[in-house]
């Protein structure tokens, strides 16, 4: 799903248009068992499963989420050790000011490595969807972000079946719509009129 | 995609066969044999263990102790002989503290029937708190409408069905050891005593009404709602419909507001009252921590036991993984818990608190102090993290020992320095009872789970937890 362009250029796909995320799952297990290879699906909300049908890996995004709690601990001891201990040393309690108060830190360390694992995932999360300020997605129906999910074949990459045994297949596993050859279009077009008149044809 | 749903559960049962009687029994009898032997060693080397306690530390416990004094604290435990060479201050408090300290037997100081007592109450203690925590599981599993652990119910009402046998093991090395362990039973069984203004404003809990009917009140109701519950699951099997479901429901939801009041009230006359002087607002909570995370850590061991025996195919690595993210989780909860309890303390280092930290950070505890932390929170933490982890039995076999042993050393950390002092010691002795309990507990368990279908096939949300999912 993210590995590959989502800016969609000039491609050209096989798509079938469903309005129920259980025919989806099918029509995926379905096309896969006959090899036929699959460019993505876009629906509006997660669809459980579908990442394994479709056979994508597991995201190791946890990895990131591990460094920025890693880095949030570190951060608040060298904070709080700095303070407390080497910048301006205080009695607290009648407690020493060295290592040995090192209780006392967790609370900072274990906020902070809060506070970075959070703001460090939300970054990451977005920056690796590419659901950043700005960036325009390309849509293959203006439906996808409402009710209706799209299957995606890309047109350009060789297949086993023909195209039409693909579209009357996508038609039996219950797609509502299929289109044999339908172009992105991008929702960052300035002038109005021309989305409206895109979106009205899509 | 291997996306098919599971429609029905295939029943099986658990044959408690002769191997696994013939183990349970043996680790029984080996060993009682070796506590026995343990107690005749400790019998007759008591004079010569413990005292490994340097004389610095024997300074600071006396000052410690003086300063108590001021508050008309005198602790018994940490008052001990060497106390007598320590200036004339602490002379007076000497005597004080001596005769607190004395025992039935007119011994000053813990005997060796101290650390034996001691020893019984640790391990009846800590596998009670096995059957508690899981009845209090499928308690809370009901009230919330949890599906994914129906299929584990099986399991945790066999480690509910040791309450009956641990609940009465429990009451009778509580009884049996009122005098030897509980200095505020010493305390007010002996009207000569000089008044101790800790002890008589505890008076209204801490009695002999408590003792012996409140304890025995409390255990007795647990078992009858346990006995409610798992009559509800053993009828469920025969007649389907939601009846018994919405009954369980009811029963679960008194039985949590009950425990909690309950069990607070248990861990302060069992546990904290070992310490009589001391108290803490997070010592229950604390206790409930212990409880909950080894009571699901001896879940995961039945679990990977049955599965290795070749039951519970139907068990998915799902379920697994979501038992494993709870033993996580209360790891977690247990270190955030000993953090709170101890932050609270260390900042205000009030004396009458300190007590408690400072006799399990001198001495011999200061070892067990820190591979208590290390086993009970920063090496599950670490491990069990990694979704790989929690999916692996074996890693998840290992983190369970590990959390089990941590909170047995916990648990020993709880009882042993308020009572035997700095003559507490692992030895033949604690393994051996451990040993033996575990036998008990093992043979309980796996009898009472052959007694039943493995499945609640008839609850409501068996399919719900066959076909669970936690995604990729």
């Amino acid at each position: 799903m993210i590995d590959k362009s989502i800016l969609l250029d000039d491609k050209t796909f096989t798509v079938g248009i469903f309005d129920d995320s259980d025919k989806l799952l099918n029509a995926v297990g379905t096309l896969k068992k006959k090899g036929v290879k699959i460019f993505d699906c876009y629906t509006p909300f997660p669809v459980h499963h579908l990442d394994r049908a479709l056979g994508y890996e597991r995201t190791n995004i946890s990895i990131g989420a591990f460094l920025c709690g890693l880095l949030g601990s570190l951060t608040g001891f060298t904070l709080a050790y700095s303070m407390n201990v080497v910048d301006w040393p205080m009695i607290i309690g009648g407690k020493p000011q060295d290592i040995s108060v090192f209780t006392s830190f967790i609370p900072v360390i274990f906020e902070l490595t809060i506070l970075f694992t959070a703001f460090g995932m939300v970054i990451l999360f977005f920056a690796r969807t590419r659901m950043i300020h700005g960036i325009k997605e390309d849509l293959l129906s203006r439906r996808q972000t409402d009710d209706h999910m799209v299957l995606a074949i890309d047109n350009g990459e060789p297949q086993d079946m023909s195209a039409s045994e693909i579209q009357s297949l996508l038609a039996s596993e219950g797609a509502i719509d299929v289109d044999a050859s339908r172009t992105s279009f991008n929702t960052s077009l300035t002038d109005e009129d021309e989305l409206a008149k895109q979106l009205m044809t899509k | 995609m291997g996306h098919h749903i599971i429609q029905e559960v295939s029943q099986e049962k658990f044959e408690f066969t002769g191997r696994a009687k013939m183990i349970a029994i043996g680790l029984f009898v080996i060993g009682a044999i070796l506590a026995g032997v343990g107690a005749m060693d400790v019998k007759n080397h008591w004079d010569s263990i413990g005292h490994h306690a340097t004389e610095e530390v024997h300074v600071d416990e006396a000052i410690e102790s003086h300063e108590e004094a001021r508050h008309g604290d005198h602790h018994a435990t940490l008052a001990q002989d060497e106390h007598g060479h320590v200036g004339e201050g602490t002379k007076e408090l000497h005597t004080d503290a001596d005769h607190h300290g004395e025992t039935v037997d007119g011994h000053h100081g813990p005997t060796w029937m101290t650390r034996i007592w001691a020893n019984l109450l640790l391990n009846s203690y800590y596998f009670w708190l096995f059957a508690v925590s899981a009845l209090f599981f499928i308690a809370v599993n009901y009230v919330a409408n949890a599906g994914w652990a129906v299929m584990l119910k099986r399991v945790m009402e066999a480690q509910t069905s040791y309450l009956y046998l641990g609940s009465a093991i429990l009451l009778a090395v509580v009884i049996g050891s009122r005098k030897t362990l509980y200095h505020w039973v010493q305390y007010f069984d002996d009207p000569s005593a000089p008044t101790d203004a800790i002890l008589e404003s505890k008076s209204w809990l801490l009695n002999n009404t408590s003792l012996f009917f409140f304890i025995p009140f409390v255990l007795i109701s647990w078992i009858l709602i346990r006995m409610k519950l798992r009559n509800n699951s053993i009828s469920e099997d025969k007649d389907k419909g939601l009846s018994m479901f919405k009954s369980s429901t009811k029963w679960s939801a008194f039985f949590i507001f009950f425990f909690a009041f309950t069990f607070s009230a248990l861990s302060w006359l069992i546990i904290m009252s070992l310490d009589a002087h001391w108290y803490s607002t997070m010592f229950s909570v604390y206790n409930f921590a212990i409880s909950f995370v080894t009571g699901l850590s001896v879940m995961m061991v039945i679990v990977q036991y049955l599965k290795a025996k070749g039951y519970m195919e139907m068990v998915s690595d799902e379920v697994v993984h979501d038992l494993g993210k709870f033993m996580f989780a209360f790891c977690v909860f247990w270190g955030y818990i000993f953090l709170s309890q101890w932050l609270l303390i260390w900042y205000t280092n009030l004396p009458e608190e300190t007590v408690y930290f400072a006799a399990r950070l001198e001495g011999g505890y200061k070892t067990l102090f820190a591979v208590n932390i290390f086993m009970c929170f920063l090496a599950p933490f670490l491990v069990l993290m990694m979704r790989g982890a929690k999916r692996s039995p074996k890693v998840l076999l290992t983190a369970a020992a590990v959390i089990l042993i941590g909170h047995w050393i916990d648990t020993y950390l709880l009882i042993m320095p308020g009572t035997v002092g700095d003559k507490a010691g692992i030895g033949m002795l604690e393994i051996g009872t451990t040993m033996a309990f575990a036998g008990i507990f093992i043979y309980v368990v796996l009898n009472s789970l052959s007694k039943a279908n493995m499945y609640p096939i008839n609850h409501p949300y068996v399919l719900e937890s066959v076909n669970h999912d936690v995604g990729p």
